[in-house]
């Protein structure tokens, strides 16, 4: 048995991969050493055995199909922008109904702990407290039971509205406030049927009686409009992709 | 066949072109999973998996010997069926009669161009010189039936089996010469072609 690095040489020069000089060299070598050309002898017929084993054909076909890589049908560019158009309108519609629900929330929440007094007779004529209101209140209470109220009820209103407006909410200057505070529940006391029969008043403009949306519904409706579309043209694009594909 | 045309349209996602590359592959492929495997149904499992490797990542294939890079994914299925055999080993069934006997010459190795004494001796050769590829450690086993088997050089196996050319020439002396060894084992078993042959080359 010769060593492993004579064994090594005489493999590599069975598949020619030694150089010119280096297969010269064993050629000699193993020309004068019958041990080496016994073991090339070897190494040759197992070499030989491996290259006459028959080929196996393969039982099936292992052609891919689509799903088997996971292959997905390719969209047009148009699909990506619809798809964008679609997520951002209906992110926009429901932020027009948020809009809607939260924003007139805030606004009485701010009003209401001052009509909640107003309602038990407790507010008093100086409008509870608010000092830049102040300088209003004594000719509210000189004024009718109508100016009055209003008057007090304008303070009141005024940290959520604009402050700049409050402290002028004497009758004749109702603001869009004082309307708003008509609506609710204690305008609708006796004392304020009074003023709106009070002469100040009855040339004011006509209070709404249905609490406005802060976002129209016309934009509503036309976002769900786009909305719909969108997707409507998203999901003929892709179908129609995929039978291109199929 | 244009190769490089099929395989930069294949990069480009065409399947199609793919699949043409497989049907001329195929065979090779399959033959080099069972060698190495030698188990048929495990062979073809790790020859799908490999054209489906091949397939996902040919877009990383940079030239060179397509059939090289092919056989990488080969090994590389071959050797997770492997670790998959150690994590879950199972009992090998072979070919049974309906008595129960195994059968000597299964369905897939008949070829009807042979005669039935050339048959078996081919299906003998096959046996024997499986059991001693199935006695060789993995890394060997891959170099001798890359080089040997698929007669691919020593470049194309180094890139297949992502080693060294000095180890692969090192690997692949090792492995004839135990290769060597086991066959002398077998020589009644051998087909007297074979014997014949190789006391002519001694």
């Amino acid at each position: 048995m010769k060593n492993f690095r004579d064994i090594e040489q005489l493999s590599a020069y069975l598949d020619g991969q030694l150089s010119p000089s280096d297969s010269a060299r064993l050629e000699s070598r193993i020309s004068a050493d019958p041990e080496l050309a016994s073991a090339l002898s070897d190494l040759r017929a197992a070499r030989n055995i491996l290259r006459k084993l028959p080929a196996r054909k393969a039982p099936r076909n292992f052609t891919l199909t689509r799903k088997m890589v996971g292959l997905k049908p390719p969209l047009p560019s148009t699909f990506s922008f619809f798809r964008f158009s679609t997520a951002f309108a209906t992110f926009l519609l429901m932020l027009t109904f948020a809009a809607n629900v939260l924003i007139p929330r805030i606004s009485f929440g701010a009003g209401a702990p001052m009509m909640a007094q107003e309602a038990l007779g407790i507010g008093g004529g100086s409008g509870g407290g608010c000092d830049p209101c102040l300088p209003a209140a004594p000719a509210a209470t000189e004024a009718p039971v109508a100016e009055a109220l209003v008057a007090t009820e304008a303070p009141a209103l005024a940290p959520s509205a604009d402050m700049n407006i409050a402290p002028t909410a004497t009758a004749p200057i109702a603001t869009e406030d004082t309307a708003r505070v008509a609506e609710t529940p204690i305008v609708e006391t006796p004392s304020a049927k009074d003023a709106a029969n009070a002469p100040e008043l009855q040339g004011q403009p006509e209070v709404s009686t249905t609490r406005e949306a802060v976002i129209p519904l016309s934009w509503q409706i036309t976002l769900l409009v786009i909305v719909l579309l969108s997707a409507l043209i998203m999901f003929g694009v892709r179908q129609s992709a995929i039978r291109k594909w199929k | 066949m244009d190769e490089t045309a099929l395989i930069h349209s294949a990069q480009n996602g065409d399947l199609d072109s793919f699949n043409t590359l497989i049907l001329h592959y195929q065979d090779s492929v399959f033959h080099t999973a069972l060698r190495i495997i030698g188990d048929e149904d495990l062979a073809q499992d790790a020859a799908q998996e490999a054209f489906i490797s091949a397939f996902r990542s040919i877009s990383s294939f940079r030239g060179g010997s397509f059939k090289a890079w092919l056989m990488r994914m080969v090994t590389n299925a071959c050797y997770d069926e492997f670790r998959r055999q150690k994590r879950r080993p199972t009992t090998p069934l072979e070919p049974d009669t309906a008595d129960g006997e195994e059968i000597d010459s299964p369905r897939w190795l008949a070829d009807p161009n042979m005669t039935p004494a050339e048959r078996s001796e081919a299906v003998e050769l096959e046996h024997a010189i499986q059991h001693c590829l199935d006695a060789l450690p993995t890394e060997f086993r891959t170099v001798v039936v890359l080089a040997d088997i698929q007669g691919m050089d020593y470049s194309e196996v180094a890139a297949a089996s992502h080693v060294p050319l000095g180890t692969i020439k090192s690997r692949l002396a090792r492995a004839r010469l135990r290769l060597r060894e086991c066959l002398r084992g077998f020589e009644e078993l051998l087909p007297s072609s074979f014997r014949l042959q190789e006391e002519g080359n001694s």
